[in-house]
């Protein structure tokens, strides 16, 4: 609670939820939300879509996992068909490792010939395993230098998202603002790039990807007054090839003769300036610190940018760009191409991070070159990857404080309820901060068309104020506690059909579900929860066919690969974290004698279920 | 009156803001503040009460941390035991609650101290001593995991305030988590 707002309110508040955790089914808080306004996702559609297809290869054979996603299209969908509706009853743990690290472990590992990668959490450990050999042995384990600072300058947990595979090399960020190349045979370090500079509040958590021979990165921050970039390095030599800042003058921006937004708001001359007042932009955050994909014919990068900072709208009227929005960008050369802003004017902490799919779907008739995308704001939008136009976007969670896209100009119809302001008390606004979807990837099959997306549901009360900025410290200006939103569960595990904008069948969740999806040729879909359990879907039908407690709280990303012995394994990282586990959570931990926390309204119930870990589970038949 | 924050900003306007807000401060500080506090809060690192300084002049002196001390050594030098002017003054906790905020401690450390980037400062626990020297050398000196060190960038009496402050949300035993009790609210980033 911010100062202003301590006394009487915080007492009721109180009372109010201590209802909710003497209930008889403590893992599904069945409170919610109690405003009217609230909408249900859209009614259940048709069961699959035919002739899509993903934009991009999966890199390398079908038995290895060789990008974060698998793939530059940010599938996560393998070809691999061993794990069937018919067998998964029968999945097994195989071996499982330790990674030595609690706290979150998002993200997953990576698997090239019969070698898997690991990376851990803060401080950044890599671990090269021999699949081949029995008892998985080492081949080597790689330590680097880390600023212990960084751990103090992260907003959401010490967590890394991946490496990335490319050329014999694995390359990944540090917390503490260095990307680093590690040869993959030997564990020696290549190079290694000081990128984000920790004493601005720059931390690095995000997976890069590799393209031509250029290691794209980008910071986090987004809650620490960044000013936020996209950079690509040499995979040879470490050197910086280009940067590309989101916020600034459009040279800094990379806005030249090659941009072409969609929209009409989106033209026009150093908008990243003055779309902000005053120099407001110098520390407007727009940090890159979700997912990126790539598509090789048009030779274009998509990633999405963070909230603007601060939260207190107050402080920075106008549009903001390019904060909160989807960007399309030059491989070679970081020149922006087309921009989105899914959220102008971002006042709800709706960073458009979220991975953007990239598929072939048949649209009205004929084959349309889109990305699919889950936005924080609770909309999922199916956009023209060409050009930027936004072709359909529907909630596919509950929401309030919109109520559509105003598809002439892309930009949300904004309830004027639910518009926060400086000194106000805005009260349930859905999604919450947390967003419909956060980090936690979403997969696509080609087989049935549609989308896999792990989603949360939750509301919040949203109390913004002034905040100064002094570097190196959060720039927040806000608070904003979350409660479970409307129809008693916290989370939703759904299938999407992004050509109707349609959910086709939803398994409903007790907790957010902050771990991503995969989606196989078997026909299985896989997840993990954040109170610990892997799970095994059926792809059309949405019935879960087998489940597994694993030792912590699941957010990072399932994996599947062939063994040397031939065998379909599904690999899965436990370690409850990131902003779920460690703000949301707060009483998860066990091994900090000197900090002992409260349990929150959020998830009052979370740590009965679960509580820190850091380990690798294997699976097959 | 202007409060020197040499080195946290170059921007003025918002160094003016945070000058304002203490001026606001020191303004309604309740009967409870010491006469000098008024002019202690808004004087530059340098002018400050040298007198709570761990340095001046006794470089080989440090806070002395209890459960740290050597047993069966005879000590050469006596560690600094030093009180805070303002333990358990009701004014200067207020004052140490508004700056918390205004130094942005409050995003890092949760509402109320209750947790966040940073830790709890409401389970009665320390990871660096919870004296009130201790306390004070934390917030000076900075610390390991991305505690900025304050020291000479806002005034000792700011940074005594600040101790009174979080000192005083110390006092929940919760050692034991019963999925019965009390809920806190908490927000994410």
């Amino acid at each position: 609670m911010i100062g202003a707002v301590r006394g009487a309110s915080i007492v009721l508040i109180v009372a109010l939820f201590a209802c909710k955790v003497e209930s008889k089914h403590p893992a599904i808080d069945t409170t919610g939300s109690s405003d009217p306004k609230v909408t249900s996702t859209a009614a259940v559609g048709t069961s699959s879509v035919s002739g899509a297809r993903i934009a991009v290869p999966h890199a390398g054979p079908p038995g290895e996992w060789q990008m974060p996603a698998g793939d530059y299209a940010s599938s996560r969908y393998s070809e691999l068909a061993s794990i069937t509706p018919q067998n998964v009853a029968n999945l097994h743990v195989a071996w499982a490792f330790s990674t030595g690290v609690l706290r979150g472990h998002e993200g997953q590992p990576l698997v090239i010939g019969n070698t898997m990668y690991v990376v851990t959490p803060y401080p950044n450990v890599s671990y090269a395993i021999d699949l081949a050999q029995a008892g998985q042995p080492l081949k080597w384990k790689f330590r680097p230098e880390n600023a212990q600072q960084a751990i103090g300058r992260a907003c959401c947990d010490v967590v890394n998202r991946g490496a990335a595979y490319a050329d014999g090399k694995i390359f990944y960020n540090l917390l503490d603002g260095h990307t680093v190349a590690v040869d993959a045979a030997t564990g020696t370090q290549v190079w290694r790039t000081k990128m984000g500079d920790l004493a601005r509040g720059e931390t690095m958590t995000m997976a890069p990807i590799v393209v031509k021979s250029k290691v794209i990165v980008g910071s986090s921050g987004g809650e620490m007054g960044v000013r936020g970039w996209i950079a690509a390095l040499d995979a040879s030599t470490g050197k910086e090839v280009w940067r590309a800042y989101n916020i600034g003058p459009d040279k800094d921006v990379k806005v030249g003769p090659k941009f072409k937004p969609f929209y009409a708001q989106d033209k026009g001359t150093n908008l990243g300036v003055s779309s902000w007042p005053g120099d407001t932009w110098k520390t407007g955050g727009g940090a890159v610190w979700g997912w990126l994909s790539y598509d090789p014919a048009l030779n274009l990068i998509y990633h999405g940018t963070s909230n603007p900072g601060p939260w207190n709208e107050n402080q920075r009227t106008g549009d903001n760009k390019w904060t909160a929005a989807i960007l399309a960008r030059d491989a070679d050369t970081g020149e922006m191409v087309w921009a989105f802003q899914v959220t102008p004017h971002d006042m709800w902490d709706y960073d458009a991070v979220n991975e953007n799919i990239l598929v072939d779907l048949p649209m009205k008739g004929q084959t349309r070159k889109v990305l699919v995308h889950f936005d924080r704001n609770g909309f999922a939008y199916t956009i023209d990857r060409a050009t930027g136009e936004v072709i359909l976007a529907e909630p596919f969670v509950p929401m309030n404080w919109s109520t559509g896209i105003d598809l002439t100009t892309g930009r949300p119809r904004v309830v004027e309820t639910k518009k926060t302001a400086q000194d106000k008390n805005v009260k349930d606004i859905c999604p919450s901060l947390e967003g419909g979807k956060n980090q936690q990837p979403a997969a696509f099959s080609p087989q049935t068309g549609l989308f896999y997306v792990p989603t949360n549901n939750l509301c919040m009360d949203f109390q913004a104020r002034a905040v100064t900025y002094i570097a190196g410290t959060p720039f927040i200006g806000g608070n904003a506690p979350e409660k479970g939103g409307p129809g008693g569960y916290r989370g939703e595990f759904i299938a999407w059909d992004a050509t109707t904008g349609k959910k086709i069948w939803g398994i409903k969740e007790p907790f957010p579900v902050w771990g991503g999806a995969l989606a196989t040729a078997g026909g299985v879909v896989f997840y993990g929860t954040l109170d610990g359990w892997l799970k095994a879907a059926d792809a059309r039908s949405g019935k879960v066919l087998w489940q597994f407690k694993l030792g912590s709280g699941v957010v990072g990303n399932p994996v599947t690969y062939t063994g040397p012995d031939g065998k379909q394994y599904v690999a899965i990282y436990a370690g409850i974290g990131g902003d779920m586990g460690l703000l949301i959570a707060g009483d998860v931990a066990a091994n900090l004698p000197y900090d002992v926390r409260e349990r929150g309204t959020t998830l009052p119930d979370i740590a009965r279920w679960t509580s820190w870990g850091g380990e690798l589970f294997v699976f097959s038949l | 009156m202007r409060i020197q924050i040499r080195g946290l900003s170059s921007r003025g306007r918002s160094i003016r803001a945070l000058s304002a807000f203490v001026l606001f401060s020191a303004c309604n500080r309740g009967a409870g503040a010491r006469d000098d506090t008024a002019n202690a809060i808004s004087a530059s690192p340098g002018q400050a009460a040298v007198s709570h300084l761990l340095i001046a002049g006794d470089s080989l002196r440090f806070v002395q941390h209890d459960d740290n001390l050597p047993v069966g050594f005879p000590a050469s030098v006596k560690p600094l035991v030093i009180k805070n002017p303002y333990e358990g003054d009701k004014a200067a906790i207020i004052t140490g609650g508004k700056l918390f905020v205004a130094y942005n401690c409050l995003d890092c450390h949760g509402a109320d101290g209750s947790g966040a980037m940073g830790p709890s400062f409401q389970d009665g626990r320390w990871h660096f001593g919870g004296t009130p020297g201790e306390v004070f050398e934390s917030i000076y000196e900075g610390r390991p995991d991305g505690m900025p060190a304050w020291g000479g960038r806002i005034s000792n009496d700011q940074i005594w305030m600040l101790t009174a402050y979080v000192r005083s949300l110390s006092s929940k035993d919760l050692s034991t988590e019963n999925f019965t009790g009390k809920t806190i609210e908490r927000t994410g980033h």
